[in-house]
């Protein structure tokens, strides 16, 4: 079956999908494909971009077909673990695009963050195959504008909310572990499929090794010069969400064999006094560049993400554990270690930027908040007073994914540029 | 050595050649949406002016990217150091400019430390001022009287509602120049509010050709409980700190 067939058969809006599509080939390749220095394990990576609508979702459909779901999922709180062990596949959604936006605000806010207006329009066009051949979404109550939007969202797809706390107290841990119980009822009775502490002891492993390859890639960005573009980092992080988890696992690690080798080197992809930028905010979903291209054509290099489609998607292990009980126990502690915006407080996100500065040894903190995001937005103000204390200079910008700004970042990008280098 | 600033921005291009610290020529010519254009005819004026080309060239504002010559800086640096020049004990800048507004905090050498920018909107800017002023279509008299009258309270700061807030004012019968001094209150208080995002200033240098209006800098004044520095020529400094930097 070619891919447009597959596409008629999960009832998309070909023409228009044809029109979404149709700019990528361009764009991907004077973002990334020109770009001189590139390691050759970015091939593979290239390789799935090139066909992100095809050989994936024919994978997707085909283990539907021998009886297998398809759960996606918009935030690194949900636990892939639980579906994986199954036999069932966790993927992540497009929305970070700003072609889907005016669907999206057919039914929502004009003033609600790009990011949910970005997915839900992918919905409404039916332009995403991933969007199309899941059976469920997986939300959470991370955010005003997503709670909210599910609640929409549902009136076309399957939708099942995880209700994540707000503090990080004993008895909200014990709710979230609750939550995530519930969740594997949920899991279970859609796959038919019985959690047993041998399958989910092979879902927790998938999960963790796909964590520690991209820990791998994060720590080799520590190396001055840079051996890789934060680009292609951005990239890998943003697929992450959407591949096999063994074969990306596989992937980032042979990437990480050339990178060492690099390093080894001293070989780099800018030179070794280029300032070093760690991005810190809101995510960046597929395919949202922008700020990580503008950066790196002003002649910076974005060393770390701490953002959802970063470090804090990977930088905690869900430790093994003997029986089911405790792995999912193991499973709801986890995400209780990553320091998202929706909790109150969150003095350990100001700790994750300082730590991960002084480790990337960056020069300077670009804090990436999408527009209308009030809690990141908020944050902001604690974080940029740390980095004023701590000499770090700091940008904040505010912005969507429409191409429309560029300019006006640019030079805001460059100003920080100019203030590290004199 | 002679050492040029370009600056291009949005509403004019503006040459600023010096000889050591000596200003020797300086022009601005609008940039009608193409500041590069206006650039190059400004460097081929100063050409045929002095018979020869300046040895640096640093070219900054919106248009420094697409310009054929010079090294490129932005407004944001060139702007601390223009200002440094008249004021280097002061530490805040106010820059109101055609299409944006800016807040520099310099240090002891004219170097930026940290800086905010307006976002997309052309609120607080010179030419939501610009575009309202025109709009009402004011005779000089009218300039000066407003000067002295009681502001009126105006709350838009969207260009296009702020427009038709003041035609409804207008419609209503109320006085010309107390419209015109609310306006300028208004955007005073916008934009002490973005100064403040940064710090508390002592003093404030206000640059930008948003400086030439006297009645912006007295509500300023008036808002932030702060002595108002205007460098001479305030539309020129980031051309300035171009050729300082040249």
């Amino acid at each position: 079956m070619d891919n447009r067939e597959l596409w008629t058969i999960l009832n998309m809006d070909l023409e228009k999908h044809d029109d979404f599509l149709a700019p990528l080939p361009g764009v991907y390749t004077e973002l990334f494909l020109n770009r001189p220095g590139r390691p050759a394990g970015m091939d593979y990576f290239d390789q799935v971009v090139g066909d992100v609508h095809g050989a994936r979702i024919h994978e997707l459909y085909n283990l539907k077909l021998g009886g297998g779901k398809v759960f996606a999922t918009f935030c690194v709180y949900v636990p892939d673990e639980i579906v994986l062990a199954t036999g069932s596949a966790s993927i992540g959604l497009c929305a970070g695009a700003q072609y889907t936006v005016p669907s999206g605000e057919k039914v929502l806010p004009r003033n609600t963050c790009p990011l949910v207006k970005s997915s839900m329009g992918f919905k409404l066009d039916r332009i995403c195959p991933y969007f199309q051949v899941s059976d469920w979404v997986i939300g959470e109550t991370t955010c005003d504008g997503k709670k909210k939007a599910w609640e929409i969202l549902s009136e076309h797809i399957p939708t099942y909310v995880m209700e994540l706390p707000q503090r990080k107290g004993e008895r909200d841990n014990r709710f979230w572990e609750d939550e995530v119980r519930e969740f594997a009822r949920l899991v279970e009775r859609e796959t038919g499929v019985s959690l047993t502490a041998e399958n989910l002891k092979s879902g927790v492993k998938k999960v963790n090794e796909r964590r520690q390859a991209l820990k791998r890639l994060a720590e080799l960005r520590r190396h001055r010069p840079a051996p890789i573009h934060g680009l292609d980092v951005l990239l890998i992080n943003q697929l992450a969400f959407f591949d096999d988890p063994e074969r990306f696992a596989e992937k980032v690690n042979v990437l990480c064999d050339e990178l060492e080798e690099r390093v080894c080197q001293g070989i780099g992809v800018v030179s070794a006094e280029a300032p070093r930028i760690l991005i810190t905010g809101t995510p960046q979903p597929l395919p949202a560049w922008k700020i990580h291209a503008l950066v790196e054509q002003a002649g910076g290099i974005v060393v770390g993400e701490e953002t959802c489609t970063g470090e804090r998607y990977y930088k905690d292990l869900t430790e093994e554990a003997a029986t089911v009980e405790e792995m999912l126990q193991n499973i709801a502690r986890r995400p209780m270690h990553v320091n998202c915006a929706c909790f109150t407080p969150n003095h350990g996100r100001v700790e994750d930027i300082t730590r991960m500065a002084k480790d990337l040894q960056a020069d300077a903190v670009l804090e990436f908040n999408l527009q209308f995001c009030q809690t990141y937005g908020v944050e902001s103000y604690f974080i940029g007073r740390e980095m004023e204390e701590r000499g770090i200079p700091y940008l904040h910008l505010e912005t969507d994914f429409s191409e429309e700004d560029q300019g006006q970042l640019l030079t805001r990008i460059e100003a920080l540029l100019e203030m590290i280098r004199s | 050595m002679r050492r040029a600033g370009l600056d291009l921005g949005s509403v004019n291009a503006k040459l600023v050649v010096l000889e050591g610290l000596e200003m020797i020529y300086r022009q601005a010519l609008p940039s009608r949406f193409d500041s590069v254009k206006a650039g190059k005819l400004l460097l081929e004026d100063y050409l045929q002016a002095e018979g020869g080309k300046p040895e640096e060239l640093v070219v900054t504002g919106y248009g420094r990217v697409s310009f054929p010559e010079g090294r490129v800086v932005t407004e944001i640096t060139c702007q601390a150091r223009g200002c440094h020049h008249y004021y280097p004990e002061a530490v805040y800048i106010l820059d109101v400019g055609g299409q944006d507004a800016k807040v520099i905090c310099k240090n002891a050498e004219g170097k930026v430390v940290r800086f905010v920018m307006n976002d997309k909107c052309a609120a607080g800017t010179g030419r939501f001022l610009d575009v309202i002023l025109k709009g009402m279509d004011l005779s000089p008299q009218e300039v000066v009287q407003a000067q002295e009258a009681e502001p009126l309270t105006i709350n838009s700061m969207c260009t296009v509602f702020a427009e038709s807030e003041v035609i409804s004012l207008l419609a209503k019968g109320n006085p010309k120049e107390e419209v015109v001094a609310g306006l300028f209150k208004s955007t005073a208080k916008r934009l002490a509010r973005f100064v403040e995002t940064l710090g508390q200033p002592q003093q404030l240098i206000l640059s930008g050709g948003g400086a030439h209006y006297a009645q912006l800098a007295r509500y300023l004044k008036e808002e932030l409980k702060v002595e108002i520095l205007i460098p001479p020529q305030p539309e020129l400094t980031a051309a300035l700190g171009a050729a300082l930097l040249a």
